[in-house]
């Protein structure tokens, strides 16, 4: 939660860079240990004695897509609520924080139910209700510690102490010296069972800030909102994290108690914990804290699957910054095959200085400044976008990368990439895939995320038999079915003209 | 690497435990108060990298480990943006990036690119204020053919001039584009103000960028890159005598010289004041800061644990606690501390909305004005010594980390046992030293003050009565 937490998706990216290669296989298989308890928590294991210390991932099948009409970024303020501590952890006194909290809650609903109001609210009325909530904050600081989470943590040496919300996962992860495991079963199965939501209104206002920081004074930020909006008409996937900024301001602490039930489903949730542990020991101590959480019962979330685009869609940003355009593709998720085929496109066309585009505009052409192509945005758990963000180097425009990027595109429905070019994606492929399992925190967060997202690890141990698997032919087709006028998105950025 | 021996030089951390015995037989022993819980003891030995020095001069660290059939190779040099001739700033920039894209004496740079693509290896060369870096990585069934190639760029790269121009232009594009990036722009303005009158504060414009041809490439290439001017980290799946054997083969030839970088810099003048850059958007940036103790001054364990309580250590921090989570007044604030040989930097920072820009920073003196009249804790003192001492081992997370550290000790000349006695330092800190240091370094009135937003409509608070000077960023 204090950095990444709406790039995460970027970062998912990069580890869904992988292979597994003839001449190389760890063989993740052997290593991982995958448990189910009781309640229905998965849980992933693996030794690894690089270092003395462990790497923890807690990851939720919950995210920005389960949210209800008109809460959006619900999903997101939950995950810093959950920074707040629990009923033992971080208070003074909850019998009596109780009673504060109930107050502040009634106090903060009426007060954004005034508000609401716009230019019809009553100024009076507000100002009243703004002094009765501070007096209550105040008070209600006499009972609790703050940052009591963080605190534990950091003093006991833990590292990259992080949440993050997605699209489709929500993940709350630490790095420890090994030998202090239980202090995160502690806390972690603590925060599932008795979570305490203290600081809402002050914490909805730093989330408010999160957006101006991210989206606001971000012409990437505002690029990117968008387009989704625009490539997605229906599903959720249009909007964003973090919420739109009318329903960030509404959001209320009982949309984080309905979220939170959702949370905390066990079947849902899926724990790594790789490093320098001996695997029996710590699957007990798992089981003793999180073996506590009950079970619960499936409750199917119908989303309606965003409907089939017929014609092309465009939108353009005004904006004082550089021009930059990002241009989409809707696509099947993973495991589908023509998705590993994109990941191979996506190589071909930007990873790398011989990589196609980059190549052509950035040093042939020398008309941009930056290119690059990502596969499955703005998620993976429904079918999703292939993309291409670029950005003109001036004097030239947004139009000329248009044109030149999309004649490459149906370059590549009339003539197969070459062989040097599908061996040197295979080998960028097989060396991300290597690369990230150079450390525990990175192998926890893939492990857990396939698993969860996926419902089994594995697709990432099989994920370069896969790509070996993809030819010239299936580029071509691939780009064939997919990369049409009628399938597309495209969303600029420019400055008003003068 | 469990089947190696330890050598003699190694580190052993025993991690600080807290033992309250029986705590754990509470009626649920789940939920035993955190600080209660009986972790057992942490010790081990970190296998340390070897250090070796070729004829030339060239400095190497070697830690070998095969669980990834993986070689990644990190270098220091001693040289860096400060060196910029000028009216000619951005040579330093420019050499690192041609180094690496316009080609060798062998290769062209089209070639140099193709190969490191089919083998997807990588080679990076960054150039910094006061040092530059090199990074690499190959498998290693790719290692000669890699170590190759990066040697070339290295000692023998071509500087052709096209992509030279071709890098020129991209920078002045980089430089449009700071413009749109309120946080990185504050941060270079920042820099600009704090090292005034001093090469640090010398950077890169489009007109200096335009003064720049092959030949000041060249000689900048010639007076820093040599073989007794260079460090090299090399890890992973490679052995020991490979790596010599490698290292001799394509960095043998490379002759010693006079490394350029001798000449000692005037040490920077602190010249407080307050300073708006005007920018429409709807966030302000928030960047404040002044000069502190340089990593050879024996103030550097003190003030590294000052400056976490300040507001590095995360939610508990002065700053981070008061500006984000007491107030809701950003979402990111706090501060950082960049220790350097002879000086160090620190900084405050918050982004805010424009209505609440000048009462953010007021808390912020207020924070500043508070740790200076001595109201830090004894519980503060400890929590930040646990943090950073337990927290410690994460420097040592991997072969390529271990070797870096090292490394980059000897780079920055401190002393050998560095590494070793660092916690024990750490340690030592008492609540005096932090009083004396925020006496010294936390004066709100020696701080340099700049804001980027849009200034015409911050609040007013009575307590900021400085008459702002109006700047403009560089173009």
């Amino acid at each position: 939660m204090k950095r990444n937490n709406l790039f995460l998706l970027f970062i998912i990216l990069a580890f869904s860079l992988g292979l597994n290669g003839k001449a190389f296989c760890f063989d993740l298989e052997s290593r991982v240990i995958k448990t189910k308890l009781k309640n229905g928590i998965t849980v992933l294991i693996m030794e690894r004695h690089i270092s003395p210390t462990v790497s923890l991932y807690i990851r939720h099948r919950i995210g920005a897509v389960d949210e209800d009409k008109g809460e959006t970024g619900a999903a997101h303020m939950l995950e810093h609520m959950m920074f707040k501590g629990t009923k033992t952890i971080g208070t003074k006194n909850y019998a009596a924080e109780k009673k504060i909290l109930e107050a502040i809650e009634k106090t903060g609903a009426v007060l954004d139910k005034e508000k609401q109001k716009g230019d019809k609210a009553n100024a009076k009325t507000i100002e009243e209700l703004s002094s009765r909530l501070r007096k209550l904050q105040d008070k209600h600081k006499k009972y609790f510690i703050p940052n009591e989470i963080d605190r534990l943590y950091t003093q006991n040496g833990g590292l990259d102490l992080n949440a993050s919300t997605g699209h489709d996962v929500t993940t709350y992860q630490v790095s420890l010296p090994a030998n202090k495991l239980e202090l995160w079963a502690r806390i972690e199965s603590d925060r599932l069972l008795n979570p305490v939501f203290r600081e809402f209104y002050t914490e909805r206002d730093v989330v408010m800030e999160e957006r101006r920081q991210r989206t606001e004074t971000n012409p990437a930020g505002k690029l990117y909102e968008q387009f989704m909006s625009v490539a997605f008409s229906t599903h959720p996937y249009r909007n964003p994290i973090i919420g739109w900024p009318q329903d960030l301001m509404r959001l209320s602490p009982a949309a984080m108690k309905k979220y939170f039930e959702k949370y905390r489903a066990p079947h849902k949730t899926v724990i790594a914990v790789v490093g320098a542990i001996n695997p029996e020991q710590t699957l007990k101590l798992i089981e003793k804290y999180f073996g506590a959480i009950p079970p619960s019962k499936e409750i199917k979330n119908i989303i309606a699957p965003e409907p089939k685009q017929t014609e092309e869609r465009r939108t353009e940003i005004i904006f004082d910054a550089s021009p930059a355009m990002i241009i989409g593709f809707h696509k099947p998720n993973p495991p589908a095959y023509d998705d590993y085929v994109f990941d191979v496109l996506e190589t071909i066309l930007a990873d790398g200085r011989t990589s196609r585009l980059y190549n052509l505009l950035v040093k042939q052409m020398q008309v941009a400044e930056s290119v690059s192509a990502y596969n499955g945005l703005p998620a993976s758990l429904y079918p999703n976008l292939f993309a291409i963000f670029a950005s003109p180097r001036h004097p030239h425009t947004n139009a000329e990368l248009e044109n030149i990027i999309l004649r490459e595109l149906e370059r590549l429905k009339t003539e197969p990439v070459t062989e040097e070019e599908l061996t040197r994606a295979k080998n960028q492929l097989r060396m991300n895939y290597i690369k990230s399992l150079d450390s525990n925190a990175r192998i926890a967060s893939i492990l857990s995320y396939y698993e969860v997202l996926l419902g089994d690890y594995r697709y990432f141990s099989d994920y370069l038999k896969n790509i070996d698997k993809v030819t010239a032919q299936d580029i071509q087709n691939t780009a064939t079915n997919y990369l049409k006028k009628e399938n597309r998105t495209i969303a600029t950025l420019d400055r008003k003209k003068e | 690497m469990l089947a190696k021996k330890i050598l003699n030089f190694s580190f052993i951390f025993l991690l600080i435990t807290a033992i309250f015995p029986g705590a754990a037989s509470a009626a649920d022993s789940r939920m035993i108060p955190p600080d209660k819980i009986n972790f057992p003891a942490l010790k081990f030995d970190l296998l340390p990298a070897e250090r070796l020095v070729l004829e030339n001069g060239i400095i190497i660290y070697i830690l070998e480990d095969h669980e990834l059939p993986l070689v990644n190779i990190e270098a220091l040099v001693r040289t860096g943006s400060i060196y910029d001739p000028e009216g000619k700033e951005g040579v330093a920039d420019l050499t690192a990036y041609v180094m690496r894209t316009g080609g060798t004496e062998k290769l062209t740079g089209d070639e140099v690119d193709r190969r490191f693509d089919l083998l997807a290896a990588s080679a990076a060369v960054s150039m910094h204020t006061d040092y530059a870096t090199v990074d690499f990585s190959a498998l290693s069934k790719n290692t000669e053919e890699g170590i190759d190639l990066l040697a070339q760029i290295i000692t023998a790269p071509a500087f052709e001039k096209n992509k030279l121009e071709l890098a020129v232009q991209l920078k002045k594009e980089e430089l449009r584009r700071l413009q749109d990036d309120p946080q990185r722009l504050a941060f270079r303005e920042f820099n600009r103000l704090i090292y005034r009158n001093n090469p640090r504060g010398r950077m890169f414009s489009s007109a200096s960028l335009s003064n720049i041809d092959r030949e000041d490439l060249i000689n900048f290439h010639r007076r820093f890159f040599q073989p007794n001017n260079i460090m090299f980290a090399v890890t992973g799946d490679i052995t020991k005598e490979q790596a010599i054997n490698l290292f001799t083969k394509y960095f043998g030839k490379w002759k010693k010289g006079t490394p350029a970088n001798q000449t000692s810099l005037p040490a920077p003048t602190l010249q407080a004041g307050l300073y708006f850059i005007d920018k429409d958007i709807p966030q302000s940036t928030i960047v404040c800061g002044q000069f502190a103790p340089g990593k050879h001054d024996p103030d550097y364990y003190a003030f590294t644990v000052l400056e976490f309580i300040t507001g590095s250590g995360g939610f508990n921090s002065r700053i981070f606690d008061a500006v984000r989570n007491n107030k809701g007044l950003a979402y990111s604030a706090g501060s950082l501390y960049r220790p350097r040989s002879t000086f160090g930097l620190f900084v405050a920072y918050a982004f805010t909305k424009t209505s609440s820009t000048m009462q953010t920073l007021s808390l912020i003196n207020t924070i500043l004005d508070d740790i200076k009249r001595g109201t830090l804790t004894a519980n503060e003192l400890d929590w930040a010594k646990q943090s950073i001492n337990n927290g410690f081992i994460f420097s040592f997370s991997s072969v390529q980390d271990i070797a870096w550290q090292q490394m980059k000790s000897e780079f920055e000349k401190m002393p050998p046992d560095y590494l070793a006695r660092y916690r024990e330092r750490i340690e030592k800190v008492t609540l005096e030293d932090l009083n004396r240091l925020a006496g010294l370094y936390l004066d709100k009135s020696n701080n340099i003050v700049l804001i980027l937003g849009d200034y015409e409509n911050f609040d007013k608070p009575a307590d900021i009565n400085a008459e702002p000077v109006i700047i403009k960023p560089q173009e």
